[in-house]
């Protein structure tokens, strides 16, 4: 091992140690009490500081400082769809988190599966819902998986090989997920985020000055050479889809779709009340800003290392880092990219064992107790890391055709889910049809290589026609038969009563 | 049907972001070395919270009339 190598990978062991440490340090004296809904959704107890890190945490996954960078890279320009649909979602977060907050607490639920059980009174809906959700995740955490396995073996400088860091991220992240919770990943989230925001905006400042002298002539530069990168649709040209309508239709679907992602939903659980949820809305777009900076890294790697291509392109940012800093900075610039993997996988894996818990598992009778369905949500997490790990070995491509699918799929659940809450007449033969229309088409038009389709985001036109199959089974099919009254089942945004019960 | 009106503020992140596409979609004139289009999305991201806060108050003040004990 090199002397650099020992440098940046012992700084990066030191941090790891400490954020599994803090895991268990934020949930000494409450982890053995509390069940499920301590370990998934915090007890219900977290304030607006910790709801705000934990959820800007999600929003800011390894996706930030590879992807990005390698979106810029690749294409310049339309990788800001992320910043449009973060900013735009929160503004719909604004009233769906409360109303989901709240539906929540009054019938003791935990996510949204739980939801679309209690909202149709079918718990099999809610089971079913629940895998295919699963599917959907899935290929987020094995993204993770991959995205700090590239960190991992490039701040090592090689050292450390891609399987074997793999294999690295997934212990740490599911070891981290079953010690500590929701609680646990809110506290590694300030640690995280301190390191990010410093980072980023260390390099925003460092990498211009060192390579151009500073942003004048980086910019310049830019307009000049580069200038296709910095309008839509982007270095792709017409042929890449990633026009104006795709930046629009992408935007629109993502910020109500990312407003019922599990994790997403998760965080506004985890809420105290309501209003932390919407200060939290005013607050977090603000961060956003932050995402800027590695794509503008990623168009500044175009001079300093150009010719990446694939998969290397996500690499972009790390190897303008490795070429110009010592190595303890990149021990440390590789600690911050790591934990922007670690909580968002985190989420990820504890939404699917308490959507698992909750959705499907409570159907044994043997798991019954709060103790053992907890205990037996953290089996389910072991099982969907170790799967998301086997597949990253075994079969990498299927995993990412389908997160392809992940987005636009999970949007298909709006329908069901959001309509569901707000409209009484819509009945569980009318959702699930439109469910699975939108899913079948959103399958149908991404594995053909469709999407866009017609410069359209292809989700967008699957909702579309699922919305409509929806209104028309509702209006020619059969009433459902259901009894309870409306307040048992809509869901309502607690604004007037909220500080009479308070 | 409208009791909230100040909700609307939540629809300016979509025109910044979206309705305005075909009008700021240019590299310039650039915005103190920026390209115009970088420039515009991140005043769109300054903007977003301030429509946010503006609805947060208009819900607090609807709060302080329809609430605590006010006639509902």
């Amino acid at each position: 091992m090199s002397t650099q190598a020992t440098v940046a990978t012992t700084v990066f062991a030191v941090f790891m140690v400490a954020t599994v440490a803090l895991g268990l340090l934020a949930v000494r004296g409450r982890g053995g009490q509390g069940g499920l809904a301590e370990w998934s959704v915090g007890g219900r107890s977290l304030g607006v500081v910790f709801i705000w890190v934990l959820m800007a945490g999600e929003g800011y996954t390894s996706f930030s400082y590879l992807g990005a960078a390698g979106w810029g890279y690749n294409y310049g320009a339309p990788v800001l769809y992320v910043v449009a649909y973060m900013s735009c979602g929160y503004a719909v977060g604004y009233v769906v988190g409360p109303m989901l907050w709240a539906y929540a607490r009054d019938h003791q639920l935990v996510g949204i599966t739980d939801m679309i059980s209690h909202r149709y009174g079918k718990p099999w809906l809610g089971a079913a819902v629940a895998v295919l959700a699963t599917v959907f995740l899935l290929p987020y955490i094995q993204l993770q998986i991959t995205g700090m396995g590239v960190v991992v073996s490039t701040i090592s400088y090689g050292t450390i090989s891609l399987n074997w860091a793999y294999f690295l991220a997934f212990a740490i992240t599911t070891g981290f997920v079953v010690v500590s919770g929701l609680r646990g990943s809110a506290w590694v989230s300030v640690l995280k985020d301190v390191l990010v925001i410093g980072t980023l905006a260390f390099l925003a400042i460092y990498v211009p000055l060192h390579y151009f002298d500073g942003y004048g002539p980086f910019l310049d530069r830019l307009a000049e050479q580069k200038r296709d990168w910095l309008t839509l649709p982007g270095h792709g040209g017409a042929d890449s889809g990633l026009g104006m309508a795709w930046f629009a239709s992408t935007t629109v679907l993502n910020a109500f779709t990312v407003v019922i992602f599990p994790t997403t939903v998760a965080g506004y659980l985890g809420a105290r009340n309501a209003d932390a949820l919407r200060r939290n809305a005013i607050l977090l777009p603000a961060y956003n800003i932050l995402l800027f900076v590695p794509m503008l890294l990623g168009m500044a790697a175009l001079f300093v290392v150009p010719g990446l291509a694939g998969a290397d392109s996500n690499l972009a940012l790390f190897k303008l880092v490795v070429d110009s800093l010592p190595a303890w900075a990149v021990g440390v610039i590789g600690v911050a990219a790591a934990l922007s993997s670690i909580v968002p996988m985190a989420v990820f894996m504890l939404v699917i064992g308490t959507m698992w818990g909750r959705s499907v598992l409570s159907h044994v009778p043997r798991l019954h107790s709060q103790e053992r369905q907890k205990n037996a949500s953290q089996a389910v997490v072991v099982l969907a890391g170790t799967l998301a790990l086997l597949m990253t070995y075994a079969a990498p491509n299927t995993l990412v055709r389908l997160s392809l699918i992940s987005y636009e799929g999970m949007a298909q659940l709006l329908p069901m889910l959001l309509l569901g809450l707000v409209w009484r007449r819509l009945g569980t033969a009318a959702a699930l049809s439109g469910l699975v229309v939108g899913v079948g088409i959103v399958c149908a038009l991404v594995f053909t290589g469709n999407d866009p389709v017609w410069g359209i985001n292809a989700g967008l036109v699957a909702l579309t026609a699922n919305v409509v199959v929806v209104l028309l089974v509702t209006f020619a099919g059969p009433k459902d038969q259901d009894v309870r009254p409306d307040r048992d089942v809509l869901a309502k945004e607690p604004l007037v009563e909220e500080p009479v019960r308070a | 049907m409208i009791v909230r009106p100040h909700l609307l503020w939540l629809l300016v992140p979509f025109l910044l972001y979206a309705g305005a596409l075909p009008f700021v979609n240019r590299v310039e004139p650039t915005v103190l070395g920026l390209p115009f289009f970088f420039a515009w999305l991140i005043a769109a991201t300054l903007l977003t919270p301030v429509a946010a806060w503006m609805t947060w108050r208009g819900d607090r003040k609807y709060r302080d009339k329809h609430g605590k004990g006010a006639a509902r």
